[in-house]
């Protein structure tokens, strides 16, 4: 079975629809391929060509609504389980304010660019030479590498019965890297990575030699005691906090819940005013990736979360918006993993600041920490004041009278992110695309930050 | 041989050919899997969620001259299996073209055999209304609790899985799993917006179990709905947890939990060895620390079981064709084994204890937890409260979170009454405990007797990268821990 374009999908979606013959019908295909070459020991271990086709449809029976999907995108497959759907949607109580699906009026805009050639055309011998090439470098300085390097190549469609037609193609190129100390009993570690669109556009040279460095300036940390610290944080420990808050704080049925910090408080100041955040997801620069219109269909849109430390919206698909008298941001996760009637952010610009580098903010601290990455971060223990926990990971140093003194420990966080921020007085004007860590929406755009007296309550130990 | 199912033969057995004929094939698995599922969630009386879904494909796992390779196809003709079984034999030659070192896997006595999920009652034969009817009472029951009640959910999950492996060695497993997951969740928010929840029987889509529907009726979820409420009411009012170091009872809801973050993901071999970093990290237990380090208390029992009745992580075989068995890993709380595979088992000159799984057609097979569980010590929940002078008592989970080595960990639960005097004296909101690993279950002087044993039934551990969900389960009963640091979430600026 070959991989379907994006019009393909939607004339097989089309052709779906009207074979099936469901007055009130969504159809959402999507067929992706990835060559994921996944390294770890100094070698290419796990090295995959994987295919993720979905359909995911939804049929409504007035208010009463059900969905169903198959992962076979042929005309017959999609038709039995808009089937399916049907006959669940005659025994299912009703959805008030179902909104139906979108229609042809809904508007529509120019697609950004989003596809690249060389991506789609790598193939499994060029990733195995380019991987290969990275762990000679590692190896050469007598580290161990690990990482992976991922080609996709992925196309969505969206029809509806209302003749919402839209579609789509894109590509994306992910190059994460690790140098450690040993393969995997903890030591030294330093981290790199980069996404794109267009795999050439990958630095795999300079992410490989940024991970070097940080492994061989983190040897022999010593050991520093929990406490109120100012930190450095570089834009990948930056983006991981904001990934967390996107998913507490900016999807509309958080603020339906009650859990939202961002629930009565539209309008007011929620954390300092040099922070401003944007849903961004039409971004038509390098650092572009997010598909520009969402699971129902509606083009996606900019969305001011927080403007000067005010909160200023969150997110809708078209059911909350209904439900809550506003309208859709096209914010319907796409149809991935645990996505399927959530919803949430596609790509995160955060504004930078004036900071020329990460030196400079470094220059503004008498003693703090430098930290490269985070671990585990979790922001489900208080989310209306966006408390997270977790670590740092591959890459923790002491600042002391404005320079990086030595490494130090892992290090746990828990503090309000939010309150974290409006103590945040200095950020770089250059920002970072940062690949997402818990869906494949993209990258949230981010800088470098420095954050006064964010509080660590632990530290790793070895045994 | 059969479990009932029709399984494409042809086109599998035509992909293992084209293996078998290349000269540089050491060894290859076909694996078939269909899958079907069902969610429903209901929330705040409308029916939120109404999906099911099926996923069927085959995958080709090869090991060539040196190293391995993986393709899969949900194109189920004889040709598109054996396009795959071509794919993953040229993955396998271009990363064999640049390995320095040649993968060891040793060879095993083929499996042959079946295996289905014992089940009273088929949940796909239940009428869809009666589900969501089990779903819509028990919500509507936390409404009608008024203010402070904000929002309330309820959710059902049915996976039933058809799978084969047809190996290059003669392996061919048929096995068909029925796995259920149904839990509701109470959200109350006071007039200056706190917000704290209470979820019955766990938190994130209830507790999963290897049945049928038959265990819905067992969970009644309405005789729990006034409890939960009143305690998320209760606990707006609460004190915050104090912060000091004291001793700390679980409830065997957290012991699954803290035996998850703690023991399984650290004894999996492939994250020891290195293969997890491009993800999850390493593990503190390193192959130098078997048999000689103290991980628990003499007490502490951990073992690998993946015949445990009812368990996500019960089956026939792995994903390449280790029998089911039980293992012993931390032994009277010494350190003695990993989950691991023929390949990592290999490297420490040990037999695999048979953990490799897949998640679909679609991803490769990885070490993953089965039902790793704390084996039961003595007494009652209660017996270990009376027998406590000064601590506090946790249910429930709520946030987890430890570090890439699973040494430094900080877990938070729902709600925690203080224990004074062998008596629960008050109810305590946000309450957190964090500890060191070993220092922590070397603490463990109580573990409640069988009677408390309860199975927790994980259905979304997330390893691998790409990212794999997996169907995993841990029985524990309420135990507790000397000497440990809570506290209260989050320092308020």
């Amino acid at each position: 079975m070959s991989d379907l374009s994006g019009s393909e999908l939607l004339a097989l979606a089309q052709a779906a629809l009207a074979r099936a013959g469901e007055a009130e019908a969504e159809v959402v295909l999507r067929s992706a391929r990835r060559g994921f070459a996944r390294f770890a020991m100094g070698e290419l271990g796990q090295h995959m060509e994987l295919r993720e086709p979905r359909a995911l449809v939804r049929v409504a029976r007035g208010l009463c609504v059900a969905q169903a999907s198959t992962n076979l995108l042929d005309e017959a497959a999609i038709v039995r389980v808009l089937e399916d759907a049907a006959r669940a949607a005659e025994r299912v109580p009703e959805t008030p304010g179902f909104p139906g699906f979108a229609s042809a009026s809904e508007p529509k805009g120019d697609s950004p660019p989003r596809f690249a050639p060389a991506t789609r055309d790598m193939s499994a011998d060029t990733r195995a030479d380019l991987v290969a090439t990275v762990l000679r470098t590692i190896s050469a300085e007598g580290l161990v590498g690990a990482g992976a390097l991922e080609t996709r190549t992925s196309s969505l469609a969206v029809a509806t019965t209302r003749g919402r037609l839209v579609s789509h193609d894109g590509t994306a190129a992910q190059f994460k890297v690790w140098a450690l100390e040993t393969p995997g009993a903890g030591g030294a570690a330093g981290c790199g990575g980069t996404i794109h669109r267009d795999v050439h556009a990958l630095d795999l040279v300079g992410e490989t030699e940024r991970a070097i460095r940080i492994c061989r300036t983190s040897k022999d940390p010593a050991s520093l005691d929990a406490g109120t610290y100012d930190v450095v944080l570089e834009p990948a420990a930056v983006a991981e906090l904001v990934e967390w808050l996107g998913t507490i704080a900016f999807a509309a049925t958080a603020v339906e819940q009650g859990t939202s910090a961002l629930r009565g408080r539209i309008g007011e100041r929620i954390t300092g005013e040099s922070i401003t955040m944007v849903e961004s997801p039409l971004d038509d620069g390098p650092f572009g990736l997010a598909t520009p219109f969402d699971r129902e269909g509606i083009w996606r849109r900019r969305v001011p979360l927080i403007e000067r430390g005010v909160a200023r919206g969150v997110l809708y698909d078209r059911a909350a918006a209904s439900r809550m008298g506003a309208e859709s941001t096209g914010s319907a996760l796409l149809i991935d993993g645990e996505g399927d009637g959530s919803i949430g952010p596609s790509a995160i610009a955060m504004d930078g600041g004036s900071a020329e580098s990460v030196d400079e903010l470094i220059a503004g601290v008498s003693r703090g920490l430098y930290i490269c990455r985070l671990h585990y971060v979790n922001g489900l223990m208080d989310p209306r004041r966006a408390v997270m926990t977790g670590l740092t990971r591959d890459g923790c140093f002491l600042i002391e009278n404005g320079k990086i003194s030595r490494p130090v420990g892992n290090m746990r966080f828990t503090d309000s992110f939010l309150e974290g921020l409006a103590r945040t007085d200095g950020m770089t004007r250059s920002r970072q695309a940062v690949a997402t860590a818990w869906s494949d929406a993209g990258a949230h755009i981010v800088p470098a930050i420095r954050m006064r007296g964010f509080r660590f309550n632990g530290k790793s130990q070895v045994v | 041989m059969s479990t009932g199912f029709a399984f494409p033969d042809q086109a599998l057995r035509a992909a293992l050919s084209e293996l078998s004929r290349a000269a540089d094939v050491r060894y290859g698995e076909v694996h078939f899997v269909d899958e079907r599922t069902e969610r429903l969630e209901v929330k705040d009386g409308r029916p939120e969620v109404v999906t099911s879904g099926t996923r069927v494909g085959a995958s080709v796992r090869v090991l060539g001259a040196k190293t391995w390779g993986f393709a899969c196809t949900s194109d189920l003709s004889e040709a598109g299996v054996v396009t795959a079984a071509r794919q993953a034999l040229a993955v396998a030659r271009a990363s064999s073209r640049v390995a320095h070192s040649t993968v060891v896997f040793p060879p095993q006595p083929a499996a042959v055999g079946t295996y289905e999920t014992p089940l009273t009652i088929d949940p796909f034969t239940v009428p869809l209304a009666e589900k969501l009817a089990a779903l819509d009472a028990p919500v509507r029951a936390l409404l009608a609790f008024g203010k402070p009640v904000q929002s309330a959910e309820a959710s059902m999950d049915w996976t039933r899985i058809h799978k084969c492996m047809l190996s290059t060695e003669g392996s061919d497993t048929r096995q068909s799993f029925t796995y259920g997951a149904c839990g509701m969740q109470v959200t109350a928010v006071d007039d200056e917006g706190h917000a704290q929840c209470r979820s019955y029987p766990v938190a994130v889509g209830g507790n999963g179990f290897q049945a049928g529907y038959e265990r819905i009726a067992g969970l009644d979820l309405l005789a729990h709905t006034s409890r939960i409420a009143e305690e998320a009411r209760d606990l707006l009012l609460a004190p915050p947890c104090p912060s000091g170091v004291t001793d700390v009872i679980l409830d065997a809801s957290q012991m699954g939990l803290q035996i998850h973050e703690s023991c399984g993901h650290p004894t999996e071999l492939d994250r020891a060895l290195g293969s997890e970093i491009s993800l999850a990290g390493g593990s503190f237990l390193q192959p130098g620390l078997l048999d000689t380090f103290r991980y628990g208390s003499s007490l502490v029992n951990l073992v690998a079981d993946a015949t445990t009745p009812t368990g996500l992580g019960t089956f026939g075989w792995d994903d390449e064709g280790t029998p089911a068995g039980k293992h012993a890993l931390v032994r009277e709380g010494m350190f003695v084994d990993y989950l691991s595979s023929r390949e990592t088992a290999a490297a420490l000159g040990r037999a695999s204890t048979g953990t490799m799984r897949a998640e679909g057609y679609n991803r490769t097979p990885l070490i993953r937890m089965i039902n790793v569980s704390l084996e039961p010590g003595t007494g009652t929940l209660e017996e270990i409260i009376a027998d406590t002078t000064d601590g506090i008592y946790l249910e429930t989970n709520k946030s987890w979170s430890i570090d890439d080595l699973r040494l430094n960990f900080q877990f938070s639960c729902e709600l925690a009454w203080e224990i004074k005097g062998g008596k629960r004296t008050r109810l305590l909101q946000n309450p957190l405990y964090m500890g060191i690993t070993p220092a922590f279950w070397r603490g463990c002087d109580a573990i409640g007797g069988p009677s408390e044993w309860r199975l927790l039934g994980i259905d979304n551990c997330g390893k691998g990268d790409p990212m794999q969900l997996m169907h995993v389960a841990h029985g524990a009963s309420p135990s507790r821990f000397r000497d440990v640091t809570v506290g209260a979430l989050g320092a308020r600026s």
